[in-house]
């Protein structure tokens, strides 16, 4: 029934654009994501950088949820209103779900009832790439697991893999699920498994990720973990962070300090 | 005897009659009508095009696909972002440079692919030309 709406969408537009004619000069120009070039030419060299972010949850407001709907919106993230069709990059959650196994008892009220930004990881040893039997999801040369959607095929290995439940699949076609769509970024199809990308295309023209920009907090610092001048390599130093299950192995590039 | 063999003519002329019926039939549905078939006209030609691509039209249009499928991998999996084209300009290896730069027609790709009745996926995630505000 999609595919049938799509088509019949697609004719009728090609129906009209010839009607009007072949006054091209009537047309304005795209409205596509501008491109640009990078500062370096070649491959870059591998493990030279490794993103990472570090979450000040003491900052972070508790119905504030500017960094998700920002993060959604750039990335055309559907929302159908239900959890079983439910996509996410980034979301918020309670203490006990997202420190599930921390091994501090008897936290402070305050601590145990704040909510928690969650996103993916970007682990060092991701165990999610592991069990991706087409290569779709692999750990790039800057420390980001990255989803190749042009090979991913659905099968869900990578979710089951996963123990922080940052990948989501897309039952459904997600245009229909997409309210305000943005221009900027690719949507997804239905049938592959999706997740946040720590706003690579972002970071390639030299801008921050949309949460970390979208914060009224200033609660997100995003830096180079690899640098030992960065802000957020001081602020590892100088703070007592936790990740989220380090028990794991994964050794998690997200930080939070509680 | 005479009843016999009136009944094998009458076979005879039959499966003669069928034969001839089938190699007709053959005939009439194999033969060229290359007098009678109506030509499709070629696609047209879009309005105003870049002049400034890649490579050369014919290359593009035989080639295209490859040289998309080659950005991808070496971009999304090496980081390698920029290609160089032949005559040294550098190009950022992305779907959206070409769509940038032929942006005066919407139906960039689709002329080509419809009358080709090539259904490529891209669509399917990127934004087409013709889904472009």
């Amino acid at each position: 029934m999609n595919e049938d709406r799509r088509s019949f969408i697609k004719k009728a537009g090609i129906g009209i654009l010839a009607g009007i004619g072949s006054a091209a000069g009537l047309f304005p120009a795209l409205s596509l994501e501008k491109t640009v070039l990078p500062a370096w030419d070649e491959k870059p060299e591998p493990g030279k950088h490794r993103w990472g972010m570090l979450i000040d949850t003491r900052k972070c407001a508790g119905n504030c949820k500017e960094c998700v709907a920002a993060c959604h919106f750039t990335h055309n993230v559907p929302d159908f209103g239900n959890r079983k069709d439910e996509v996410k990059w980034i979301w918020k959650s309670s203490y006990e779900h997202v420190f599930p196994t921390a091994s501090q008892q008897f936290q402070s009220p305050g601590v145990t009832e704040r909510p928690y930004v969650a996103l993916c990881n970007h682990c060092a040893e991701p165990p999610c790439t592991k069990a991706c039997p087409t290569e779709a999801t692999f750990r790039r040369w800057d420390g980001i697991v990255s989803m190749d959607y042009h090979r991913c095929i659905g099968c869900r290995f990578c979710m089951a893999a996963c123990p922080y439940g940052s990948r989501s699949f897309n039952w459904r076609d997600p245009r229909e699920g997409i309210k305000l769509a943005s221009t900027e970024y690719p949507t997804r199809m239905q049938g592959v498994v999706e997740k946040c990308n720590f706003c690579s295309e972002r970071l390639v023209k030299g801008l921050d990720p949309a949460c970390v920009e979208a914060c009224p907090e200033q609660a997100l610092v995003f830096g180079d973990l690899n640098d030992p001048g960065s802000e957020i390599r001081k602020l590892l130093e100088s703070t007592e962070t936790m990740q989220r299950k380090p028990e794991l192995g994964t050794k998690p590039s997200v930080f939070y300090i509680i | 005897m005479k009843r016999r063999r009136a009944t094998l003519t009458k076979k005879l002329i039959m499966t003669a009659a069928a034969v001839l019926i089938l190699v007709l039939a053959g005939v009439y549905a194999f033969r060229h009508e290359e007098s009678q078939a109506e030509k499709i006209a070629a696609p047209a030609a879009a309005a105003v095009d870049s002049s400034a691509c890649i490579g050369s039209k014919e290359y593009m249009r035989a080639n295209h696909m490859r040289v998309l499928n080659e950005w991808r991998h070496s971009s999304v999996r090496d980081g390698n972002r920029v290609h160089v084209a032949p005559d040294g300009r550098k190009i950022e290896k992305s779907l959206n440079t070409c769509l940038n730069c032929h942006s005066s027609n919407r139906m960039f790709c689709f002329n080509c692919h419809m009358y080709a009745n090539v259904k490529p996926n891209c669509w399917n995630c990127h934004i087409s030309p013709m889904e472009a505000p």
